[in-house]
């Protein structure tokens, strides 16, 4: 069945700062039905008071990836979208996938070995036996 | 200018600010304090920050247990019964360690005693069930396997290193409470299966049941039977099959041959009942040719094959195994 790669979202952002101005919007129009309709992420969201770090979302995997982006100067629309990308994620590293196809099943009827076509040893060839 | 400045100051070092404070609180960050402005001191916490033991990620800022464990519930798209589900997220060494520890600061006997109980039981019951319905699921779908081999699957799957492995992939490290960290196999995997166990005195043998199928069978997929199953001799197990089905004993004859002569040749060993072939398998010597064409024999006969049908995952209309899989337990 599917499971949701992402556990949990940190919104840390400042209460007085002029960046976070889309990250305060976001929690308070959009972050309770952003939690509505994500009911297995954790949403966390912590400000700290006083000049401190730009604000960031931080997503954390179920395989232990954290990932943090900046949120600073984004309007809230953009932050719900930002979300809702990183709760579709898995938490894979993004690094450059070397070829647009993979396949489970690369041979249908058995890969080709240097004996695939030869008869075997034990047909017989008569005159009329046709080795198979 | 200057709030342009700070604005890019602060994109500029997020992560570092408050970073070295981070250590043992367990609030927000709504404590930090201001971050250092010396380079070389903030270098050097920053190493320390590095170089500090992993926590549990309870005891990191921003964690709540009882949000954690309905965020699982619904991740699993379960529905549990939450005392049952935190019961079975203790274990026993937790409760030695947190009554020690409470002995040791002087509390009364009261205080000392936690109200928690155990996920022991639970766990046993958990195990149980796992094993009994996998065993159904593979006497259904393999009819032909034999019950040491239905038996090395379910051991397969409810080892303590699969199992471990389902459980940290679903976070199941972070919710349990116990003595060490970070969790060992033995602890994750009775923790999983107490929560198997719960969901079962939640919801019942059917959902548990489709629990089960999809968090465990596809840990199958792309394993060969022999790598699960180990078998001695394949050459006597085979007779003793064919003698079951009464057929007559293989004749193994060379089929192809490659490179005789040389340091790596290739045998591939055909087996013949009454002239008809019914396995071949290739190895670098005759013998290792011939006990792999018995092992590719066996697994045409117990049909699991690479070919075969992948696992039914629909929806289940059997009432009647549910039934059986909880009076076998």
């Amino acid at each position: 069945r599917y499971v949701r790669q992402l556990q949990r979202l940190q919104l840390l952002f400042s209460p007085t700062a002029a960046d976070a101005r889309g990250a305060r919007q976001f929690v308070e129009e959009a972050a309770q039905d952003f939690a509505r309709q994500h009911p297995d992420v954790v949403l966390y969201v912590s400000p700290h008071s006083g000049p401190g770090p730009a604000p960031v979302l931080r997503a954390e995997y179920l395989n232990g990836t954290v990932r943090d982006e900046l949120i600073a100067s984004k309007t809230s629309e953009e932050i719900v979208q930002l979300a809702t990308k990183l709760a579709n994620q898995s938490g894979l590293d993004i690094i450059r996938i070397r070829k647009p196809f993979h396949t489970d099943n690369p041979s249908v009827q058995g890969q080709w070995h240097p004996l695939t076509n030869k008869p075997s040893i034990l047909t017989v060839q008569g005159p009329r036996l046709q080795p198979k | 200018p200057a709030m342009a400045a700070r604005l890019l100051l602060r994109a500029a070092r997020p992560l570092l600010a408050g970073a070295g404070r981070g250590t043992g609180l367990s609030t927000a960050f709504s404590t930090a304090p201001p971050p250092e402005k010396k380079r070389w001191l903030r270098a050097y916490l920053e190493l320390q920050r590095l170089q500090a033991p992993p926590r549990r990620r309870s005891e990191k800022p921003n964690w709540d247990y009882h949000a954690e464990i309905q965020a699982f519930s619904h991740r699993v798209r379960e529905n549990f019964d939450l005392d049952l589900l935190k019961t079975a997220f203790v274990n026993p060494c937790y409760i030695e360690s947190e009554e020690a520890r409470r002995r040791q600061l002087g509390l009364d006997k009261d205080a000392v005693a936690l109200q928690l109980q155990e996920n022991s039981g639970l766990a046993e019951r958990g195990l149980r069930f796992a094993r009994a319905y996998l065993e159904q699921c593979f006497e259904g779908a393999y009819p032909e396997l034999p019950a040491k081999g239905i038996e090395a699957l379910v051991n397969f799957l409810t080892s303590q290193e699969l199992v471990s492995y389902v459980a940290q992939n679903l976070s199941i490290q972070d919710l349990t409470l116990c003595r060490d960290f970070p969790a060992p196999p033995d602890v994750l995997q009775r923790t999983f299966l107490a929560v198997i166990g719960a969901l079962l005195e939640s919801s019942g043998p059917e959902r548990t049941g489709m629990f089960v199928r999809d968090f465990f069978i596809p840990q199958l997929i792309g394993k060969d039977l022999f790598e699960i199953w180990e078998v001695v001799n394949p050459m006597g197990l085979l007779l003793e099959e064919l003698t079951k089905r009464n057929i007559s004993a293989p004749e193994p004859r060379i089929t192809r041959q490659l490179g005789v002569s040389t340091v790596l040749p290739v045998y591939f060993v055909g087996l013949y009942c009454d002239k008809k072939m019914l396995a071949e398998g290739p190895g670098e010597t005759l013998l290792a040719a011939e006990e792999e064409a018995a092992r590719v024999a066996l697994r045409k006969l117990y049909g699991y094959t690479e070919n075969r049908r992948p696992w039914d995952y629909s929806k289940p209309k059997q009432g009647l195994a549910a039934e059986k899989a909880i009076s076998s337990n």
